[in-house]
């Protein structure tokens, strides 16, 4: 498998790959969140988030067009000094671990509440590591192809959620407007963390094929996708469950599956959550693949694999000692949605500030 | 046999040899012809079977394996020539070969082949005296079609070739003889399109079958196992066929064949997952109906590898699932049993397995009375005796069955032995494990290699021109192109216009009115 390390993805894998890594963990939660900060005009926030992340990628499109050849660890070390550079991309890694961590948790929290109550935590917690880390070990093109053959499960979510849209009412969502613009506005919070992970477009940019202007038609459409994907889930989900009961649910999407039964088959949540598996581990190993990426980066003599294994084993010790603690998982949670914002959108900028200063990036970026 | 004569003795110049021997050992023959037919019987340890004819009086000798040769084919090519007067010496009769280095002799006598010596001469004639013993080219038991060809390859190369050249009549078509195996010396032969395989392709099959150093090479199996990407993987990674149209068409899409002396089986590199669902069939009758019998074969997939663990999963962790109908009669059947569905699935998976193992080898009467004892006694008796669940009976049953669809026996193999992890998975973690093992077996799909083609093309890396031909079966004029997956060089495969006629009819039409 020698053959394919230093290949470059196409344009129609990476954008398979944003969405990937972008539809995650957080579809299950996130009309619940929503709705939470902003009542039925969550949707609202949804949007006006969607749009400025839209805005955002272009200005890291921006970045990544001004260094064409390095990878995003290679512009830091090289905008901000090698040395300052290095300690960014190591808290990078330490952020994307973090992330990965996250993850893991919330998944085995949810695989607990709704199909397995009585599974450890290292057991669940164990398979979604392995599995990610036998996608990672090898090479970006392998994960790549993966992931866009998994995006045809999304046709099953799909269908599925659009299947219970024939039971919604629209009159769920009026007056609208009604929660009042603070809220709206500390919704749109919510809303951007759902994005988190357009970061990888960052990150892979340089190891696409394509000209400057398809890849970012590339990110821009694939986070358009994703964009059109969650607002789909919110208003249905919102339009489903009037605006007393979605209070109750946590996990929207689930409870509004688990109202249908078909006559050869009941409870289609279990198989919604079951697909929903996949796209986890399809996020959990872009972190994977970010993290020692990164660390490769770093320590340019460390081997790839061994990164990757060690970035694995750290997310599951670390996530098998927090387990299912709810506090301290709310505690973890807070930190890294921080951290989002810095990592995903406070530090790149101020590399693309910087990236002013430092002569001709464009020519050096060429040459080297 | 006139191929086979024209191969060996048909080059006016030079004898081409099947395998390059230059770096062979060389001993020159002396004119005592007593010392070097003790030099013979030395280098061949005084075996019994050599035989040694003296003739003129002891002045001279011809040597053959008795085993090796055909008694009239020596009296025809040796005898007869200077009985009737067409010859007047032995060394005079044309269709015979002369050397002096008696290591060739040894390499030849080994072939079959006579050779004749006489005193006072340090040449030796050699004669292709060899004897062969062949079946007929008969349809292959376990690749039947309905529609199509109905021959098959047999144990000689050479005939094999010859069915694959009598099929593709092109001075493209080529085929490279090597010898493996140190003792054995087993001929191998690859076959391939020169101008549409990929010269790299060609290249790395050649060197990897150079690579390959052991004693000795029974099958196609063992160079398999020599020259395949990843031997850990469950999967085959080159095809086996003993169908010559098989062959052919992989050959005509690029690939390269490879053929061994002494069986049947052809292997071809490199091969995709997806080619294993392909038969040759599909081909021969309508499309609708090639690309129905395709999707069944997908259909078989699932339910070979999944069923049991699916089945598994919901009546041990996920009962809410089953529709509400449907929950007495199974939660009845269930009920009774003692043991936990696992146990149940293993049981009956393993009886299964014990039933076809028993039934390949016994003559067919006997076979079928074991698979009806197997089958029907004690599938009816455990479900009686409340060992096993009835509709666990209808799961696994149901899975052999899907297991033997797959038109190779390789992967309905492999199949059949990933059934047991994914039960295995279901048992403990329901619904989560199967997804995990269905995840798994997809990474290592998309992971895995054959001879530098992505084994899971054209679904992962995704090729939508590919498709036409691996879940469906369209027309074949729609598939303008070779799949990529053999890496071909030229990659038109049907040209524009190839139903031109059609046209022209309607403009011929057009202009009667």
């Amino acid at each position: 498998m020698s053959s394919q390390t230093n290949q470059k993805i196409s344009r129609r894998q990476f954008f398979f790959v944003i969405i990937q890594t972008q539809i995650g963990v957080g579809i299950l939660a996130l009309p619940f969140d929503l709705h939470h900060t902003a009542k039925q005009d969550g949707w609202i926030s949804l949007l006006i988030a969607g749009v400025l992340i839209q805005l955002l990628l272009f200005l890291l499109w921006w970045l990544a067009k001004r260094f064409p050849s390095k990878d995003y660890f290679q512009i830091q070390e090289y905008v901000l000094s090698r040395w300052f550079g290095k300690v960014t991309s190591f808290l990078y890694v330490i952020y994307f671990c973090s992330v990965g961590i996250l993850i893991v948790l919330i998944y085995s929290r949810l695989i607990s509440i709704w199909v397995l109550p009585n599974t450890p935590f290292w057991v669940l917690g164990f398979m979604m590591v392995f599995i990610c880390l036998y996608m990672v070990c090898c090479s970006l093109l392998v994960i790549a192809r993966l992931y866009m053959m998994f995006a045809a499960l999304l046709i099953i979510m799909v269908v599925f959620i659009f299947y219970s849209a024939k039971d919604s009412k629209l009159m769920y969502i009026f007056p609208v407007g009604e929660a009042g613009w603070s809220n709206i506005i500390a919704g749109i919070d919510m809303g951007i963390l759902s994005f988190l992970g357009f970061i990888v477009s960052l990150v892979l940019y340089s190891k696409t094929e394509g000209t400057a202007k398809e890849k970012l038609v590339a990110i821009q459409s694939a986070q358009a996708f994703v964009f059109t994907f969650y607002l789909a889930i919110v208003l249905i989900t919102f339009t489903f469950f009037s605006t007393q009961e979605m209070a109750l649910v946590p996990q929207p999407v689930l409870y509004m599956l688990k109202s249908y039964e078909f006559p050869i088959v009941a409870r289609i949540d279990l198989f919604f959550i079951s697909t929903w598996i996949v796209f986890v581990a399809t996020s959990l190993s872009t972190y994977l693949l970010m993290s020692s990426l990164g660390l490769t980066t770093i320590f340019k003599s460390l081997p790839t694999k061994w990164a990757t294994i060690g970035v694995a084993v750290t997310i599951f010790i670390t996530a098998t000692y927090i387990g299912y603690d709810i506090s301290k998982l709310n505690n973890f949670n807070t930190y890294v949605k921080k951290g989002g914002y810095i990592f995903s959108i406070g530090l790149p900028l101020v590399v693309l500030i910087f990236s002013f200063f430092r002569k001709s990036p464009a020519k050096e970026g060429a040459s080297s | 046999m006139g191929f086979f004569r024209k191969f060996f003795q048909g080059e006016p110049l030079q004898d081409r040899k099947i395998a390059d021997d230059k770096q062979e050992p060389k001993q020159p023959s002396t004119k005592n012809l007593s010392r070097n037919i003790d030099y013979l019987l030395n280098e061949f340890k005084y075996t019994d079977d050599l035989k040694i004819r003296v003739l003129k009086k002891g002045d001279a000798a011809l040597l053959y394996f008795e085993a090796m040769t055909d008694q009239e084919k020596v009296q025809q090519m040796i005898f007869d020539p200077i009985e009737m007067g067409k010859a007047d010496h032995i060394y005079d009769i044309p269709n015979s070969k002369e050397t002096t280095n008696l290591e060739e002799c040894i390499r030849s006598l080994l072939r079959g082949h006579a050779i004749y010596m006489e005193d006072g001469h340090e040449r030796v004639t050699m004669f292709n005296v060899t004897s062969v013993f062949n079946r007929s080219v008969e349809e292959p038991a376990n690749e039947k079609v309905v529609r199509g060809a109905h021959d098959g390859f047999v144990e000689n190369l050479m005939i094999n070739i010859n069915l694959v050249r009598k099929r593709i009549e092109h001075r493209d078509l080529t085929v490279k003889f090597f010898k493996v195996g140190k003792k054995t010396n087993t001929n191998v032969a690859i076959v391939y399109m020169d101008g549409i395989a990929n010269p790299e392709l060609v290249q790395k099959v050649k060197k990897r079958i150079q690579s390959v150093h052991t004693d000795k090479v029974q099958s196609p199996g063992f160079m398999e196992e020599f020259m395949e990407d990843s031997p850990l993987s469950p999967f085959p990674q080159m095809l086996n066929s003993e169908r010559p149209d098989r062959i052919v068409a992989s050959i005509m899409e690029g690939r390269v064949a490879m053929f061994t002396e002494g069986s049947p089986t052809a292997i071809v590199a490199p091969s995709t997952f997806f080619m294993f669902y392909q038969s040759p069939d599909d081909y021969n009758t309508r499309w609708y109906a090639g690309t129905f019998v395709r999707l069944i074969r997908f259909a078989s997939f699932l339910i070979a590898v999944g069923l049991p663990a699916f089945y598994i999963s919901v009546v041990s962790f996920h009962f809410e699932v089953i529709p509400d109908d449907l929950i007495t009669p199974i939660k009845s059947s269930i009920n009774e049993i003692a043991y936990p569905p696992i146990l149940e699935a293993l049981v009956m998976v393993v009886i299964i397995e014990l039933i076809r193992e028993a039934g390949i080898r016994l003559p067919s009467p006997v076979g079928q009375t074991i698979g009806i004892v197997g089958g029907l006694v004690i599938g009816d008796a455990v479900v009686r005796a409340g060992l096993v669940s009835n509709i666990m009976v209808i799961v696994v049953a149901l899975t052999a069955i899907a297991s033997f669809v797959v038109p190779s026996n390789e992967l309905s193999m492999t199949l059949r032995l990933l059934t047991f992890p994914l039960i295995f998975l279901a048992g403990t973690l329901g619904f989560v494990g199967l997804i995990f093992g269905f995840l798994l077996i997809a990474v290592h799909l998309a992971k895995l290699e054959s001879f530098g083609t992505p084994y899971f093309a054209p679904v992962a890396p995704l090729r939508i021109k590919d498709l036409k031909d691996t879940f469906v079966r369209l027309p074949i004029f729609t598939m303008k192109q070779r799949p990529k997956g053999a890496q071909p060089v030229s990659t038109t495969a049907v040209e524009e216009g190839a139903r031109g006629w059609k046209k022209d009819e309607q403009s011929n039409q057009s202009k009667d009115k």
